[in-house]
């Protein structure tokens, strides 16, 4: 379990996030939302342990942050760096040895190439995979989907249900309503630094009209589109 | 009109003023002003500093090697190559007309090899200033694109990232190296030999100025203090390999000198091991103009790293804790 108590974090005057508490159990899948700049980003630093913060963040395996994988929206690459040796890296961190990585390449990845010069869609492909392979307990995927083929796609969706079944605990923040009514138990909006709502399965679509409601308001009419 | 676009200096959107070459080169000189500031450093100082560090090792080569000319070339050659790489000369297309494209490249590669140009006129190597001129010209006009694709293997694929991503970096200067001592050994110049090794020696110590993202600290799982330890050792290790033919060769050749071949080798783990530290001392900021003082400080009288090195080591240790808590 990760529980999240009286979490406020600042940079200088501005209060980014209000008094976040929160619980999130293992077996469980959780997405977060909210706009851009509403605190989802600032909230996975937190809990990683990369921001100073006021608040108690507490886990049953500790530290949190060795137990944890953490996908940011855009991870940074090494120039010169393989897609193999990226991986090696980060399993290295963790003091995991690597058996054979080439039949755990689930993507298809051509892991000898620099990993500088992939997609924008393999490079996170190749995050996911050396995260995976770090054999972690709690994982926050930061826009998961983004940039990443229909095939890839599926492919992520069912390690997210792999994950689940295996009772770990994983955050997610995307954009895309669908990817994650296809992943989550619960969803978190996120706005002006304090969760305003949190919904279950069943209640997902009602959520997802409210911020279509929200969110479009009369824009489109503005428009005056003919 | 998209080929009249450039960037605006003052507010950095593009915009169609015909006048963009001054607006240009005005952006270049901010950025380089600015690094200069990051660093600590005037940027007046910090110009003056490379003129005169760029003059006192030319005359060094000079002194010590007699194609000295080919080596200068060969490096202002490494510095305007770097200018035609691909993505910057998209970027420069897509921002100037063809031929006011071709006048930037063409002024950024002379002013790259100028420096280098005048000091070959001025120690009368006037066929190798020339030639030099002419190639920086026809670098401007060539953007080195490639789909070669090809993955240079090391031997430190075990252990990511530094030594991997360095060795790849600088194959070229480790190559123009041995090349430096193998011709340090035929003309039985004792020093260019020890100065092969002390070039060694800083292409290491290049693999450790710049500070990693913060997730590559973040994801050990290890305190700060064995942090530390496993990346000194690594590098001691790895610059071991790499400098082993260098001290081999020379104690080789040089028997009698054996205790300055192996101080030299001293020195250099030392400078390792004090650079690493000073990496995170300055985490997850770049090292700047205090920890370049002290740096240079260990170069002009080694046995002050004994010092700095515990300096170094117990301001990286609170730096890293908030990485590795």
């Amino acid at each position: 379990m990760i529980e999240i108590n009286n979490l406020n974090k600042s940079f200088g005057n501005k209060l980014v996030l209000n008094s976040i508490n929160i619980q999130f159990e293992h077996g469980k899948v959780y997405g977060i939302v909210g706009e851009n700049g509403a605190g989802k980003t600032t909230l996975f630093r937190c809990i990683a342990g990369l921001e100073d913060f006021e608040g108690e963040i507490q886990s049953t395996k500790s530290p949190l942050k060795n137990h944890l994988g953490l996908l940011f929206t855009d991870p940074f690459f090494f120039p010169k760096l393989t897609g193999k040796e990226y991986i090696q890296l980060l399993c290295n961190a963790r003091e995991i040895e690597l058996g054979d990585i080439e039949s755990r390449n689930v993507f298809d990845l051509p892991l000898n190439q620099y990993a500088s010069t992939y997609s924008t869609g393999m490079k996170k492909k190749l995050a996911i995979t050396a995260i995976l392979l770090q054999e972690n307990n709690y994982f926050i995927l930061d826009e998961p989907f983004n940039g990443v083929d229909i095939q890839s796609n599926i492919i992520i969706t069912e390690i997210i249900h792999k994950l689940k079944e295996l009772e770990k605990i994983v955050l997610i923040s995307s954009h895309i309503f669908s990817t994650l009514s296809a992943t989550c138990d619960e969803i978190h909006l996120l706005k002006d630094g304090q969760i305003i709502r949190s919904v279950e399965k069943p209640e997902f679509e009602i959520l997802e009209n409210e911020m279509k409601e929200i969110v479009l308001e009369n824009r489109i009419d503005r428009l005056g589109l003919k | 009109m998209l080929n009249n676009l450039i960037i605006n200096p003052n507010t950095g959107i593009f915009s169609n003023q015909t006048n963009n070459l001054k607006s240009y080169f005005s952006i270049q000189i901010k950025i380089a002003a600015r690094k200069f500031l990051d660093f600590g450093v005037h940027p007046i100082l910090g110009v003056l500093l490379i003129l005169v560090g760029f003059i006192a090792f030319s005359e060094y080569l000079f002194h010590q090697i007699s194609f000295a000319a080919n080596l200068i070339a060969f490096v202002s050659l490494t510095f305007t190559s770097a200018l035609s790489a691909q993505k910057r000369n998209d970027f420069l297309q897509l921002c100037f007309p063809e031929k006011r494209y071709k006048s930037v490249r063409t002024i950024e590669n002379t002013l790259a090899a100028l420096p280098f140009v005048i000091f070959l006129v001025y120690k009368q190597n006037l066929l190798v200033a020339v030639v030099l001129l002419f190639i920086s010209f026809t670098f401007a006009w060539s953007n080195f694109r490639t789909n070669f694709n090809f993955t240079l293997p090391t031997p430190f694929y075990k252990k990511p990232f530094e030594f991997i991503v360095g060795f790849r970096k600088t194959i070229l200067l480790l190559i123009g190296a041995c090349f430096i001592e193998f011709i340090a050994l035929s003309v039985n110049n004792f020093n260019l030999g020890i100065f092969a090794l002390a070039i060694v020696f800083l292409i290491v110590l290049t693999f450790y100025t710049q500070p990693e993202n913060e997730i590559f600290v973040w994801n050990f799982i290890v305190s700060p203090a064995k942090f530390l330890i496993t990346k000194i050792k690594i590098a001691l290790i790895f610059s071991s390999l790499l400098s082993l033919p260098f001290v081999a060769t020379l104690v080789a050749f040089y028997p009698e000198k054996y205790g300055i071949i192996l101080a030299a080798w001293l020195i250099g783990f030392m400078l390792i091991i004090t650079v690493i530290l000073a990496k995170y001392a300055a985490y997850p900021s770049e090292m700047n103009l205090p920890e370049g003082i002290v740096i240079a400080l260990g170069l002009s009288f080694p046995p002050l790293l004994l010092i700095f090195a515990p300096y170094f080591y117990f301001k990286a240790i609170q730096k890293l804790k908030l990485y590795l808590p």
